[in-house]
């Protein structure tokens, strides 16, 4: 791909036009899983930026998810919030929450903060199920449909025309993030705090900054999720759903935009392609992650750009031009 | 609740989390490596145990003993078949790497065992003991008992055996250790198969304590994590410490405060701990280098 | 005279119990390049990480560019124009160079990072900027073709060229390295020298130099500092301090010169 520029260029558009092409056609499940596997690159996205970028070993990413989900949920079903103020407002209840997760990150040990927001995450679904008084617990909370100038967003294609756009424009933006300095950075930070600090960055502030937005792409894309399924309980953020999370990342590869989506769609369909085989489901998929993290720890993407399928990603805007005006 | 009851109850949830401890910070100080997996190998113990001692009758030190040999073999093989070739790999890469072999352990336990819930009789069906008020149930003073005596023998080895002094100087300097001529694959699989066999051990122990079911493991990562970190993560009297503190908290809230609170309150406690003493109850200041 | 660029007095570090710097005071004039030598432990690269502000230290006063820095954290103080390069390269290795550099124009550029997020009108100008003297620099120090490589895949004399090329790109008015001839073949310890004398000739910066090689040290410093046991115990010219009797002693007495 990296010699042929227009297919680069192009790729994008023509992956939302082919995905809109395939709305008109796709049965209802088949969309859900389309809608589920954009989401999960919203997500996969957000964890990419505090776990391959900024290298911050914590564990919060489903609580976070599951906090946009509820605030959706229970604002929209309870006080008849709408649904497009909620959307964003998830995504900063989720960041203010995630943007704590630096304090840890900046007296603790690696295996500590992992601690910390394990326990953090474990708290939040207990509260979840506790609390029902609000979150109505295990009960779980439907998720009406909302109104767009008149028309209901009900159905799973419906709900895609949503997702698409939210997810384009998440991507977008995180892909101009990591090309600023904020990007270089978050991994400057990662290789090495002293040297981020010898060279003018402020490590605490730019860990704030990588967890609460890291948390912010987890509450949009629970709120999303929360749209999606019309209906969610506690325990849909729970352990289970951390671990895809983070085998989203490292499958997809760390250190890689396109891999977490490569990551979020591979995730999202296995599952889907071992439905039939039940009872061998866990053992493939535990067998699949560890299979292709020994074999290639840089992930799928990691692989596909040695192979000089997928574009290599520089942190620079621009600096394809500056590849061509220097020989 | 009486207040004995609760404390020995506490410490018989206490040890057997001190155990998981244990063999999460051995692999942690030679791997630098936290493994989720940990949860599975007390599972696998607790129905490899379960399978000796109730399908095929055999006597109860038989089956503990069975468990835990197998236990040190299952380590020995995940670190050969997983760890050894990928050791120098980025830690998170390495970590997942651990939970997938959770998922696919989990998985490969509900080939036999199905999604039911096993109960796992106790050792002897003794009466339980009344003291005054308090009454203690004889599975949780064999579940100190046991659990002490492991302890004990771990310690023993560290400190009389080549094997483990080995295993001391390979944990703090590797490089060093490779130099003054230590098998550092044999110190690492011998630490993994010490990690894995204390895990199956304490899944006898936490059988009949618990239930026996493939997801069990999780809770028992969760409070074994926890009570690591309360120790220092790099202390082995640390972990012990830490894994009685978290049975005895729990226990005192579940008894005191709210049954609904008990299972997070442990998590509640460490992370007011942690945010006081960012090092663990017992941990050191890490030093930066440059 | 006009007042030094970095004058600090009686700078301090304890580790617990032991003084790792004891009340060290060195004034450097701008465009000088200042030596900083001495036995191994004798506290250079403590000295030196307490001037980036990376270590707690005490001391009666930190002033670089007239400003006060005594309290300031290390971003603070590499913002203010004072950068550094480490003993053992660090760099980003999964970076290109030209990405591993721009981290040293992290605060020269000054874009709005809504603007620049967002790609509104002008919201680049600073990156573009930074690019620009990026190459620039690369350039410079004859290495301009790296621009695009991987790190990992540089040699090692290439790596430190990378390394210093992040410490300058930001034009700082300091330039402190911590032995950047280690480790340098002697063809590259010449060119080395000759870069140094074009920084403070031609970009007019000050260099604070720690250094074994005591040929290079002692070749192109204006003041050399000795420091021994964590103390200064001379300052003077090149030849006055390879002559000093104290320094005989401490120094190059041990290594049989």
């Amino acid at each position: 791909m990296e010699r042929l520029p227009w297919l680069r260029r192009g790729f994008a558009p023509v992956l939302c036009v082919l995905l809109v092409l395939l709305a008109q056609v796709a049965d209802s499940y088949t969309q859900y899983i389309v809608n589920l596997a954009l989401i999960y690159v919203v997500i996969g996205v957000g964890l990419n930026f505090l776990l391959g970028y900024a290298g911050q070993f914590a564990f919060a990413h489903a609580a976070l998810m599951g906090i946009g989900a509820y605030t959706t949920a229970l604002l929209t079903s309870r006080l008849y919030w709408s649904f497009w103020l909620c959307l964003p407002l998830s995504g900063v209840v989720a960041a203010a929450l995630g943007a704590l997760g630096a304090l840890p990150a900046m007296r603790m040990k690696r295996v500590y903060l992992a601690l910390v927001t394990l326990a953090f995450a474990q708290l939040v679904v207990w509260v979840l199920v506790n609390w029902n008084v609000v979150t109505l617990g295990t009960d779980g909370v439907d998720v009406p449909a909302p109104m767009l100038f008149g028309w209901r967003v009900k159905g799973d294609t419906s709900v895609f025309y949503v997702v698409l756009p939210c997810t384009a424009l998440m991507y977008w933006l995180a892909k101009r993030i990591l090309e600023s300095r904020i990007g270089r950075a978050f991994v400057t930070i990662r290789e090495n705090e002293i040297v981020a600090r010898c060279n003018g960055i402020n490590v605490a502030r730019t860990k704030t900054v990588v967890f609460a937005l890291s948390a912010f792409y987890a509450g949009i894309g629970g709120s999303l999720y929360a749209l999606t399924l019309g209906f969610i309980v506690p325990d849909a953020f729970g352990l289970s759903q951390l671990v895809l999370h983070f085998s989203i990342v490292v499958l997809g590869g760390l250190l890689s935009l396109s891999g977490a989506a490569i990551g979020a769609v591979v995730l999202t369909a296995l599952p889907e392609l071992l439905r039939d085989l039940q009872a061998l489901q866990e053992i493939i998929y535990g067998l699949v992650l560890m299979v292709v993290i020994l074999v290639m720890p840089q992930g799928i993407a990691g692989l596909l750009k040695r192979w000089g399928v997928l574009p290599r990603e520089v942190l620079a805007r621009n600096w394809r031009a500056l590849a061509r005006e220097t020989p | 609740m009486n207040l004995v009851t609760l404390l020995v109850a506490g410490l018989a949830n206490g040890s057997l989390y001190a155990l998981v401890a244990l063999g999460l910070v051995l692999i942690y100080k030679t791997h630098d490596l936290v493994n989720f997996a940990h949860g599975e190998i007390l599972m696998a113990g607790g129905f490899i145990g379960f399978t000796a001692y109730q399908t095929m009758h055999l006597p109860y030190p038989v089956a503990f003993l069975l468990a835990i040999a197998l236990g040190g073999l299952l380590g020995a093989v995940i670190e050969l078949v997983a760890f050894r070739r990928v050791a120098d790999q980025h830690h998170i890469t390495l970590a997942m790497v651990t939970v997938g072999l959770s998922v696919f352990m989990k998985g490969i336990a509900r080939v036999p065992f199905g999604t039911d819930i096993y109960t796992f009789p106790p050792a002897f069906s003794a009466d339980r003991i009344t003291l005054g008020s308090a009454v203690i149930a004889p599975q949780h003073l064999l579940t100190i008992g046991i659990a002490a005596l492991l302890t004990l023998l771990l310690f023993l080895f560290f400190r009389y055996t080549t094997l483990g002094k080995q295993m001391r100087a390979t944990q703090q300097n590797i490089t060093g250790a490779r130099l003054v001529g230590i098998n550092t694959g044999r110190v690492f699989s011998s630490t993994w198969s010490l990690a894995a066999a204390l895990g199956a051990g304490a899944g006898v122990l936490a059988a009949p304590l618990s239930l026996l079911y493939p997801d069990m493991g999780t809770n028992f990562l969760l409070k074994g994590f926890a009570a690591a970190v309360l120790g220092g993560f790099e202390s082995v009297p640390g972990a012990i410490i830490g894994g009685f503190l978290v049975g005895i908290i729990e226990m005192l809230f579940g008894g005191y405060v709210s049954t609904a609170f008990q299972q997070v309150s442990a998590f509640f406690i460490i992370i007011v701990i942690l945010f006081i003493r960012p090092n663990g109850l017992f941990g050191r200041r890490a030093v930066a280098r440059v | 005279m006009n007042a030094p660029l970095l004058d600090a007095r009686d700078v301090t570090v304890r580790f617990g119990g032991l003084i790792a710097v004891d009340a060290v005071s060195l004034a450097i004039p701008e465009r000088e390049i200042r030596g900083l030598i001495g036995p191994n432990g004798a506290g250079k690269t403590t000295f030196f990480n307490a001037i980036s502000g990376l270590v707690p230290h005490g001391g009666a006063a930190l002033r670089f560019d007239g400003r006060d820095m005594l309290h300031l954290p290390a971003h603070r103080r590499a913002a203010a124009g004072m950068r550094r390069t480490f003993q053992s390269v660090q760099l980003v290795p999964q970076f290109t160079v030209l990405e591993n550099v721009l981290v040293g124009m992290h605060t020269g550029i000054a874009d709005n990072p809504a603007a620049s997020v967002l790609g509104l009108p002008g919201g680049n100008r600073g990156e573009l900027g930074a690019q620009r003297a990026v190459i620039e620099v690369l350039e410079f120090l004859g290495i301009g073709e790296t621009l695009l490589q991987r790190v990992n895949q540089l040699t090692f004399a290439q790596q430190r060229y990378v390394e210093i090329a992040r410490a300058i790109v930001g034009r700082p008015k300091l330039l402190m390295l911590d032995e950047p001839a280690a480790g340098l073949s002697p063809g590259d310890v010449k060119m080395l020298d000759a870069l140094l004398r074009r920084l403070r000739d031609e970009w007019g910066m000050t260099i604070l130099l720690v250094e074994h090689v005591l040929s290079l040290v002692l070749e192109i410093s204006d003041r050399v500092t000795v420091l021994d046991n964590g103390r200064m115990i001379a300052e003077g010219s090149p030849a006055e301090v390879a002559d000093d009797p104290a320094v005989k002693t401490a120094y190059l007495g041990n290594e049989n010169v």
